[in-house]
């Protein structure tokens, strides 16, 4: 029992970091350019691509941490400016439009690198005694790493001019177009930003779970409940309801079936929307 | 009429006058007489009658996609050696390909396509059992032959089966009377199934578990949903007494239960036991250096170099139609793995159909229950098209036996065959008879 609540807490947190980011990434992007990006679940696929990629070409995981996003990064200000652009602040048709990026990703992806799952060896394969079990260390790190890329989100959105120009566009878009804020630029950078972290995401879990094209399914519909009951646009809601929500699940699943588990997230996601509609910490 | 210099007229060189008619008709006839003349030598007596049309339904995109890569890519060799061979019955043989999506709605509007727009003959493919189950009313309500691709629950020819189907490979229920028995003896008798949570998943536990506990083991059975991508939440839930893990789960599911039990140390305390169709289609250099150790029950050998003696010739030129290499990968990408337990399915089906058009005297849908009556009946010895081994048929639940085998991880992550079952013990009694109704 002792091992099993350990396992369940700390596999709660480092899924919830992992989530948290995602989260970020999704409610970053809907928050300032109101797209509710269907796609970013195939961002975090492609990051896990990409890192794939990097890994049988160097050998190096910690490159691909770094070259991964980035390139997904790319394939996010391609996006951006070739698609979406046209249409920020339309939610309804950035549904479908996104939709269909997701679409053609992930057929591009099954195209080139194949339906066939593929396993990242852990950077660090050590384990530590967890009463009568085991736990990865490198899950452990994951989550350290995601704790680090939160603060650096944090000090980037509270400490840099850019970070400023963001927080002024969701506050008032005219009057930050009024002082002269590039608020096209604001956008550009906010969605790539938002890839970069669907994709270091991608990059993080690879090593626990396999790289595989539609990798990116279940996580968006998780990630989605996350930035409901956290808030829609609030981005430190939806760091705490991730954690929250992996906790109960991981919790849960020691005295339910780990599937039923999976229904008290949703039951709790239900009861925040009927007490609270704005979500957990409001919008 | 200016003459031009060192050439010649076509009268000059003819020696005689040729008029547009002597030209067209003297072209005619030889066309003709070519036409005739190469008769015998065509496999084929194109437009004397129409060609056999065989409808083929994999799943292509969306998940499960090594084993339509792969059932698709075998059952094109299957049908171009069989053209090349003299078609069926004289007739050339088509193939018309859909892809299921894994979605069993979309797959049965893709059915109804084959049947009442291509006008196919005969159906077959698919290794997704609920898609299978989708199909079922149309082959059902057109008389409609379908020959399953490689779905493994057991009531597909168990208690959901129907007239117009039939299936020449393993299930649930042959795999549990194949591997039980191996496994309770040599693993351990405390068995704990964590499984795909759903039909295919809970035939496996089913099957298995009761023949343990039938023979006084002890089972525990944990379902997980298809998708799960980490299973530690499920491994935690694995009774301590546990001797034997059975796990089922396809694509990267199968590979992160399998890594995620070493992660948590279980691998130390327990067995690993698994069927193939886990990770067929996947190299072992991609599930990883956590499967050594693991015991995979098979339905043909991975590498050539494990199949038996005696079907050694048959698999090489099988290996080489249809371009995998004797470490099962694709020939033109290394890459590739094969599923190579489910895909020679593909290979003899397009054969045994031939065979029964030819028993049977089948002409047209008119004479699809006697072709089921043939197909159903059909002993095909080991051979070119049968590299698996021998296949019989039973004509009560319309189900295929052949051997199967037990396979080992090897440290260097190689598959050993460490055990052959053959056909006759796998031989349960048929749990349906759907003799009187075709």
């Amino acid at each position: 029992m002792a091992s099993n609540l350990a396992v369940a807490v700390l596999n709660g947190i480092v899924w919830g970091m992992i989530m948290a980011l995602i989260a970020l990434g999704l409610n970053l992007i809907f928050g300032l350019l109101h797209i509710i990006n269907m796609a970013h679940g195939a961002l975090y696929m492609l990051g896990a691509v990409f890192s794939w990629y990097v890994i049988e070409l160097t050998g190096n995981y910690w490159l691909a941490l770094i070259v991964a996003p980035l390139g997904v990064g790319l394939v996010g200000l391609a996006l951006e400016r070739g698609i979406l652009r046209t249409i920020e602040d339309q939610p309804v048709v950035t549904i479908i439009c996104t939709f269909g990026i997701m679409l053609v990703l992930q057929q591009l992806v099954l195209t080139y690198f194949g339906g066939t799952a593929c396993r990242i060896a852990l950077p660090i394969p050590w384990r530590i005694p967890l009463f009568d079990l085991q736990y990865p260390v490198m899950r452990i790190v994951i989550a350290a790493i995601s704790a680090a890329v939160m603060g650096t989100l944090w000090l980037f959105l509270n400490r840099t001019r850019y970070g400023l120009w963001m927080r002024a566009v969701v506050q008032d878009r005219e009057m930050a177009v009024a002082l002269g804020i590039p608020v096209h630029k604001v956008y550009m950078w906010t969605f790539v930003l938002g890839s970069v972290l669907a994709a270091f995401s991608g990059v993080l879990a690879a090593p626990i779970v396999c790289v595989d094209f539609m990798m990116g399914r279940e996580i968006l519909i998780m990630a989605f409940i996350i930035v409901i009951v956290g808030g829609m646009g609030n981005l430190w809601g939806s760091v705490v309801t991730a954690v929250m929500i992996s906790l109960i699940h991981g919790v849960g699943s020691i005295f339910v079936v780990p599937s039923t588990a999976t229904v008290f997230s949703l039951g709790f996601m239900i009861l925040v929307l009927l007490v609270r509609p704005q979500g957990l910490f409001g919008e | 009429m200016k003459e031009r210099k060192g050439k010649k007229s076509v009268h000059e060189v003819m020696g005689m006058e040729v008029s547009r008619r002597d030209f067209l008709r003297t072209t005619a006839v030889g066309a003709a007489g070519l036409a005739v003349g190469s008769l015998p030598f065509a496999p084929f007596t194109y437009g004397a009658s129409t060609p056999i049309r065989i409808g083929m339904i994999q799943e292509n995109t969306v998940g499960a996609t090594a084993y339509g890569y792969w059932l698709t890519k075998v059952a094109r060799a299957a049908v171009a050696k069989l053209n090349a061979e003299g078609g069926i019955s004289g007739r050339k043989v088509e193939l018309v390909e859909y892809d299921t999506k894994v979605n069993p709605a979309w797959a049965s509007s893709m059915f109804k396509k084959l049947i009442l727009e291509d006008k196919v003959d005969f159906t077959m493919g698919s290794v997704h059992s609920g898609v299978q189950m989708a199909v079922f009313p149309l082959a059902e309500q057109y008389k409609m032959p379908y020959i399953g691709g490689g779905a493994m629950a057991a009531g597909l020819t168990g208690k959901d089966a129907i007239a117009y189907y039939t299936r020449i490979h393993t299930h649930a229920r042959m795999q549990a009377a194949a591997g039980w028995k191996w496994g309770f003896d040599n693993l351990g008798k405390n068995w704990t199934f964590l499984v795909a949570d759903y039909a295919w998943g809970h035939s496996l536990a089913e099957e298995f578990g009761s023949r343990i506990k039938a023979a006084g083991g002890k089972t525990q059975t944990i379902l997980a949903p298809q998708n799960t991508s980490d299973f530690v939440p499920f491994l935690q839930k694995v009774d301590p007494d546990t001797k034997v893990l059975f796990t089922a789960f396809l694509g990267a599911p199968a590979l992160g239960v399998m890594r995620q039990t070493v992660e948590l140390g279980l691998h130390k305390r327990l067995q690993r036991y698994t069927v193939i169709c886990c990770t067929d289609g996947v190299g072992q250099e991609t599930v990883g250096k956590e499967s050594a150790g693991a015991h995979y029950l098979s339905y043909y050998p991975r590498y050539a170099s494990q199949v038996p003696k005696e079907l050694q010739a048959y698999d090489k030129t099988y290996r080489k139609a249809i371009g995998m290499t004797d470490d099962a990968k694709d020939a033109s990408n290394p890459k590739n793995t094969a599923t190579v337990s489910h895909m020679w399915t593909m290979w003899t089906t397009p054969y045994m159909i031939k065979l029964a058009v030819e028993k049977s005297g089948w002409k047209d849908s008119k004479k699809n229950a006697d072709f089921m009556k043939a197909f159903n009946t059909l002993m095909v010895k080991a051979g070119p098209w049968a590299p698996q081994g021998d296949l019989v048929m039973r004509e009560n639940d319309h189900q295929g036996f052949h051997d199967h085998y037990l396979e080992e991880v090897q440290p260097n992550l190689s598959l050993k065959v460490i055990a052959r079952i053959s056909k006759e013990k796998l031989m349960y009694d048929a749990p349906v008879d759907l003799r009187s109704k075709l």
